[in-house]
């Protein structure tokens, strides 16, 4: 391997290929500067001096903050030459040496100077070193010449004052927004590049003005835009003005102009129509057509660039519109064997995404041969890619499963082997069938595991899942193997994980305990500890006794104290005759993790990144409303929602709701954070009108004492709705606290507050909250198994909707269901399709639902829906559910 | 945004690295060690990649939401780093500039001799292309009257 940080100059010693810098040394280089002070300048020699000093910045060297101020103290001497290629060094030297505020007024005079100069390329130079160095209060000093710069008849002075103006946009908005006049005039100019750079500038400024961008937009599209680049830019800011019109009906807004980017002679503007196009929010498969086809030429091309910014653009689509890139497949498959490995793992994760069941077991093929030759990151993806097909697919479980497995046993660092260790434990919980066979491959993995955290994760993960097994005792072996070869944190779990097998299964406790008196000896505390505490709790003197009902919640039961509360607790707690009492820890959740905001009218960044996965949030909701007391006697939580955004972005307080279904009961839990520094809000809580919710009646509600800035804190406010019903409605929600000001200097608060109110958006309780989507890995099974006892079957019209696959996901998002086997793609221009669903309805009644669409020409759309469920009552409901909407 | 421009020898010596952002010194604000991580990554990338590579030929890589375009010009690879707006064929267009007007300086593919021999006169161009991140000018000609001050012909 190359070594980057060796500098040039201790290697080469040919005579003929010495490096001119060879040597090089800081302080001799400084001692040269000392002809910048000479009363006859010798510009070349000058110059010569200025590339060794930028020559030493570049490879790292750092200059004292004496070393650097006598330097660029000299240089600025050398503005009395009139040599002009010195004079452009001194321009570069000054902005690499940025130099301290209290320095720079030496050189503004000169560079003012500059500025106004007759010399155009003085002028534009000029411009930039100043504003790379420049405050704000010389800003407003050198305001009116950078207005007439920005009008310039040279481009580049232009072009210099526009790009300064984005830059000092940052740290002097209010300065550069004055200057929008001169900036629109600059967008007309008929200098490419200063088009591009006025067009930058001036959405930059108005991009709070909705309309004024909107505008802007409508003009230009129907102008001259003279680069590549600027039509870019312009296809971006349309980008935005369409998502933010929002229009839900008839032809979108400048879709037209998007398309026919797509024919642009510049490739760079093609694929920026075409990502434009597939980004579009709700696109329609007609819309999206024209550019996967594009996409799809690209995808042959000889650049590699093109190839690559085809397949990530193609990847993303298959996120959302796996049918759409199908077409795509023969020449993605061909991509595998690409000799850049970020175009072929992008190639394969979307042929994992777009693939059908038949194809899985081709593709598993190439993958094996490809992966041995790829970095780690990559196998990362490729892993999650397999785990998302395999949910997909579950009947293909046991090849996908035999792969990781494979791949488990090959060499990798620890991230990867984590992927895969956590993609293997997510395919035992989902899918029954693949447990045995999972878990027996995890056993295998940590016998030749040198990770201890992923040990102890499996070894836990064992105990949990083997005891259900239908041969627990298989997995005995491996574990205490553990026992002997492993280091004391790996055996203190083995200890814990043998203990969990003995207090499920009753028939293996004897030899279990056997095991367990073996670790009583063991070299470590923590493992002795453990045995005799389990060895105590299960039983262990002799007798083997059923296992009590404490011992099973002591060894299986989640830790209900959140650990920083305990943590605190233990802290304060001081050593006496009273031991610590573990009922003493506060329950209460004090900050849940935020959700992540969503933040409309930014787009998506990152490349590949991998879909947030449902966060398993259930069990800490759970616990976090059994803890308080007002809710323990509604019984167990069926479902909570995702949270549902009730302000905008960046507003003053940022609340989200979660709306948790009980049977007779349904709890909002609002999640608001405090965004302004200056406030401190106390006895925050929300007041919901209900009028519009007539079967809820509100029980109780549970403010917030205090919500400091940034810290997020939740209210509570509970309703109580008939036994069974679905019942639906619409909530207004206001937000009240009292809010007292903060001394930014101390943090304190005042004494006295002053109540206020903050209007929030509605909230509905739909039907679709009382289901949940879990999915079944055969349906045909599933729904051979359920019988036809309790089928209801019945036709509706859906009238004339946009298109087959827009009417489908409409009435998948209505029942709240989870499509199975892939069914809720529709394949494009088809006139009919059938989609399978699955989910489980308030009360745990398990409900599948098939529904078979057909669409006219006057789009009128036909559907047949068929409900089979362990519950006639549920059956009735979904029927009524979609007769009622 | 460009995060940052990295010129190296054949070894992997690095001979020019610009890094765009100024408040952040050097590759976006991140610590030293994740500079050197950012380094050796690119390195690495060209010691794994760049072998029998035709001059100028374009490869691009992707690493944790940024893009990497690069490319070999005589004895010396060139990387551009770039994220947001500065995507695979934005950096494609930025690193076209840079090697017309480093085969402008030369004349010819440069040996790492030649690159160092021409080392003022290219951190100008550089610094004509690219400027706190974002691109300012494309075409050589134009760049190469600006690194002498002279007024672009056309306008």
């Amino acid at each position: 391997m190359a070594q980057p940080l060796v500098k040039k100059d201790d290697d080469r010693d040919d005579e003929a290929e010495y490096s001119p810098f060879l040597g090089i040394e800081k302080g001799a280089v400084l001692q040269e500067a000392r002809v910048f002070n000479d009363p006859q300048l010798d510009p070349r020699r000058c110059s010569q001096v200025i590339t060794k000093l930028l020559y030493l910045l570049n490879q790292g060297d750092s200059f004292t903050k004496v070393e650097a101020t006598e330097v660029f103290f000299s240089v600025t001497k050398l503005f009395q030459s009139k040599d002009l290629g010195l004079r452009r060094m001194v321009y570069l030297i000054i902005k690499e040496l940025s130099p301290s505020a209290d320095e720079v007024i030496i050189v503004t005079s000169s560079l003012m100077k500059d500025m106004n100069s007759k010399t155009d390329m003085y002028r534009a130079n000029a411009i930039r070193v100043l504003c790379r160095i420049t405050d704000g209060t010389l800003l407003t000093q050198i305001e009116r010449y950078l207005k007439q710069a920005i009008v310039d008849k040279n481009p580049v002075v232009a072009s210099a004052a526009l790009v300064s103006g984005i830059h000092l946009l940052q740290t002097n908005p209010e300065i550069v927004k004055r200057w929008s006049n001169e900036v629109q005039e600059a967008v007309q100019s008929r200098a490419a590049l200063v088009q591009f750079h006025a067009l930058a500038l001036l959405q930059q400024i108005r991009q709070n003005d909705r309309l004024a961008v909107s505008k802007l937009v409508t003009s230009l599209t129907r102008g001259t835009v003279r680069s590549p680049l600027a039509q870019c830019l312009l296809i971006r800011y349309t980008s935005q003005v369409i998502r933010e019109s929002n229009t839900q009906t008839g032809d979108r807004p400048f879709y037209d102009f998007l398309e026919s980017c797509l024919r642009h002679k510049a490739e760079m503007v093609i694929f920026e129509a075409a990502r434009a196009i597939t980004e579009l929010s709700g696109v329609t498969s007609r819309e999206l057509t024209p550019a996967i086809t594009v996409l799809q030429l690209f995808l042959s091309s000889s650049k590699p660039v093109l190839r690559f910014a085809a397949v990530r653009t193609l990847n993303k689509v298959a996120l959302t519109h796996p049918m759409a890139v199908t077409n795509c497949n023969i020449d993605m498959e061909s991509l595998i064997s690409d000799q850049n490995r970020s175009i072929a793992t992008l190639a394969i994760t979307t042929l994992l995404k777009t693939g059908n069941e038949s194809s899985v077991d081709r593709l598993m093929k190439q993958i094996t041969n490809f992966m041995s030759d790829i970095a780690d990151e990559f196998k990362i993806v490729v892993v999650e890619a397999i785990r998302s097909l395999c949910l997909k697919f579950p009947l293909k479980y046991r090849s996908l499963m035999n792969f990781l497995s494979n791949i488990l046993r090959e060499e990798g660092g620890f991230e990867y082997k984590k992927a895969i260790v956590d993609s293997i434990v997510i395919l035992i919980r989902d899918i029954p069938e693949a447990k045995e066979s999972g878990l027996l491959h995890l056993c295998e993995f940590i016998e030749d595991c040198e990770f201890t955290y992923l040990s102890t994760q499996i070894l836990h993960f064992l105990g949990i899942e083997g005891p259900k097994t239908t041969d627990p005792s298989k997995y005995i072996r491996y574990i205490y193997n553990r026992v002997h070869l492993e280091n004391a944190t790996v055996r203190a779990a083995s200890v814990s994980t043998l203990a969990k097998f003995g207090a499920m299964v009753d028939a293996l406790k004897p030899r279990i305990f056997v095991l367990l008196r073996r670790c009583i000896f063991d070299s470590d505390d923590e493992v002795r500890d453990r045995a005799t505490l389990y060895l105590n709790t299960l039983g262990g003197d002799g007798e083997v006794v059923e296992t009590d009902k404490d011992v099973k919640i002591f060894l299986f039961g989640d830790l209900d104290i959140p650990l920083v509360n305990l943590e605190t607790s233990l802290k304060n707690y001081e050593p006496s005759e009273e031991p610590f009492d573990i009922d003493s820890v506060p329950k209460e959740v004090k900050s849940q993790p935020l959700v992540e905001k969503k933040a409309p009218g930014k787009k998506p960044a990152g490349l590949g990144a991998p879909p947030a996965g449902p966060p398993s949030t259930v069990d800490a909701y759970e616990r976090l409303l059994s803890s308080i007391p007002e809710f323990s006697n509604f019984g167990k939580l069926f479902k909570s929602s995702s949270p549902v955004e009730l302000t905008e972005a960046e507003t003053e307080y940022a609340v989200n709701v979660v709306k948790h279904i009980f049977d007779r009961h349904v709890v909002f839990q609002y999640n608001c954070i405090n965004t302004i520094p200056e406030q401190l809000l106390e006895n925050v809580s929300v007041i919901v009108d209900a009028s519009e919710a007539e079967d809820f009646t509100e029980v109780t509600s549970k403010p917030v004492r205090s919500l400091p800035y940034d810290t997020p804190g939740q209210t509570f406010v509970a309703f109580e709705k008939p036994d069974g019903i679905t019942a639906v409605g619409k909530f207004s929600n206001m937000l009240r606290f009292i809010v007292k000001e903060v001394d930014p200097s101390t943090g304190e608060a005042e004494e006295d507050g002053v109540e206020d109110e903050y209007q929030l958006e509605d909230l509905e309780v739909v039907a679709a909250d009382y289901m949940m989507k879990v999915g079944v890995s055969n349906f045909r099974n599933a729904w051979e198994s359920m019988g036809e006892d309790f089928e209801r079957v019945d036709e509706y019209g859906l009238g004339p909707r946009e298109s087959l696959a827009e009417a489908v996901s409409a009435v998948i998002n209505l029942l709240g269901m989870q499509p199975c086997e892939g069914t809720e793609a529709v394949a494009t221009n088809s006139r009919s399709h059938t989609c399978l669903l699955s989910g489980v309805f308030l009360g745990n009644v398990r409900v599948l639902v098939r529904l078979q669409f057909g669409i006219e020409g006057s789009r009128d759309v036909a559907m047949k829906l068929a409900v089979r469920s362990e519950d006639e009552a549920v059956g009735d409901a979904i029927h009524e559910i979609v007769s009622c909407s | 945004m460009i995060l940052a421009v990295l010129f190296a020898n054949v070894e992997g010596n690095i001979l020019i690295e610009r890094v765009e952002l100024e408040h952040c010194c050097r590759f976006s604000g991140v610590p030293a060690e994740e500079r050197l991580h950012w380094r050796s990554f690119l390195v690495k990338l060209g010691a794994d990649n760049l072998k029998g590579v035709r001059n100028e030929e374009l490869l691009v890589a992707s690493h944790k939401s940024v893009y990497i375009v690069y490319t070999v010009l005589g004895d010396v690879s060139i990387f551009i780093v770039g994220k947001d707006e500065y995507d695979e064929l934005a950096l494609a267009e930025v690193i076209f500039a840079i090697t017309s007007a480093l085969k402008d300086v030369c004349g010819k593919p440069p040996t790492e001799r030649l690159f160092l021999d021409k080392y003022g006169k290219i951190c100008l161009c550089l610094d004509e292309i690219v400027w706190k991140g974002l691109l300012e000018n494309t075409d050589k000609e134009r760049v190469r009257r600006l690194t002498r001050l002279k007024p672009p012909t056309e306008f």
